[in-house]
């Protein structure tokens, strides 16, 4: 089973159940071209070669940039280190990862929806390491949609 | 059943005939490559089948890559090798200076051999500060980025629209993100998608 939205955007739509959304990339730590000055995330720890993710919830700062409750999506609270499952709807591969930043800005792309064929997918929910994306998709596919669940 | 992974790593170690039969697996596409599974990591942890940085010397079919980390990457380019610069693209468009993300199988010698090399390719998001007839204007993290549009290279996807090179659509201060191929040394990008939620 599989949900998108919640009835109440406070109410995490992730708990009970996988959520689906979108998932893109984004490069971290020491990195080339404009990259470069991206950091190691808000966790310290992000690099674009390791198995990471960024999440829209692992803290109130970073809800309070992030907002996907804008879009009619709550998300748990998860922390670094935290692992998720994401599974890419086009493909049927998976990757598990671990919370190493805050992100993806959900609200500025509120109703943003990807398809892979008739499968479709709403809002930004996941960013991955480039790592880890190109395990489940080609880098310059840029944006899929997906399935998050807990590892 | 062999596995691309298997046949790519045949290759490396010089089985002849296994470059002709991963071809005939399929597309040698970079999405080509997904459906194979690949090694458990631990997540978190660095994947050794995975390689960034920027390219050093190219010697035969090998590329020397320094790290940003400063770790070197020696990364083997088969004939099922599959590149990306802006779109696919042959090996002789591999340059030194060139940024790149690679995927592969890490081989015993130390030796990355590639399914997929992305060449100088970024993911950035950011709002749109300026359009001009060729260029846009990002402003991503307080950087300016300056984006060309390229003709037959350059689409734009509208959420879920089918992607469309009319860019006419994109409005200053509108948030974007920006997918497309570095110009090394320098804070142009050339654009191969431009994704916006409306």
């Amino acid at each position: 089973m599989t949900r998108t939205q919640s009835p109440d955007p406070d109410t995490p739509v992730d708990l009970l159940a996988a959520v689906q959304g979108e998932v893109s990339w984004f490069c971290c730590g020491t990195a080339w071209g404009p990259c470069s000055s991206t950091g190691k995330g808000a966790c310290g720890t992000c690099n674009s070669g390791s198995l990471q993710h960024a999440w829209p919830n692992t803290s109130d700062a970073c809800w309070s940039i992030t907002r996907p409750d804008r879009c009619g999506v709550g998300l748990s609270r998860r922390t670094c280190g935290f692992r998720h499952r994401t599974t890419a709807l086009c493909s049927g591969t998976s990757v598990v990862t671990s919370i190493a930043d805050c992100g993806p800005q959900t609200d500025l792309f509120c109703g943003e929806r990807s398809c892979c064929g008739s499968t479709c997918a709403n809002n930004r929910l996941i960013d991955l390491t480039p790592a880890a994306f190109s395990r489940i998709a080609s880098l310059s596919s840029g944006l899929r949609p997906c399935s998050i669940d807990v590892a | 059943m062999t596995s691309r992974r298997d046949l790519l790593k045949s290759a490396v170690l010089g089985g002849g005939a296994t470059v002709v039969a991963a071809t005939a697996l399929g597309s040698l596409g970079p999405e080509a490559a997904f459906a194979q599974s690949a090694p458990d990591v631990e997540p978190g942890t660095p994947d050794p089948n995975f390689a960034e940085g920027r390219i050093r010397t190219i010697k035969d079919n090998t590329l020397l890559v320094l790290g940003s980390n400063m770790v070197f990457h020696n990364i083997r380019i088969v004939d099922g090798t599959s590149l990306w610069k802006l779109g696919p693209v042959p090996f002789d468009e591999a340059k030194p200076g060139d940024g790149l993300y690679a995927r592969g199988v890490l081989m015993p010698d130390g030796v990355l051999a590639a399914e997929s090399v992305w060449l100088n390719i970024v993911n950035i998001k950011g709002h749109i500060t300026n359009i001009t007839d060729r260029t846009l204007h990002l402003d991503h993290n307080g950087q300016e980025v300056l984006c060309h549009v390229v003709a037959g290279k350059s689409v734009a996807v509208h959420s879920e629209s089918p992607p469309t090179a009319d860019l006419s659509m994109l409005k200053v201060a509108q948030h974007v993100q920006i997918l497309g191929a570095w110009r090394p040394d320098t804070n142009e990008v050339d654009i191969a998608t431009v994704f916006s939620p409306h």
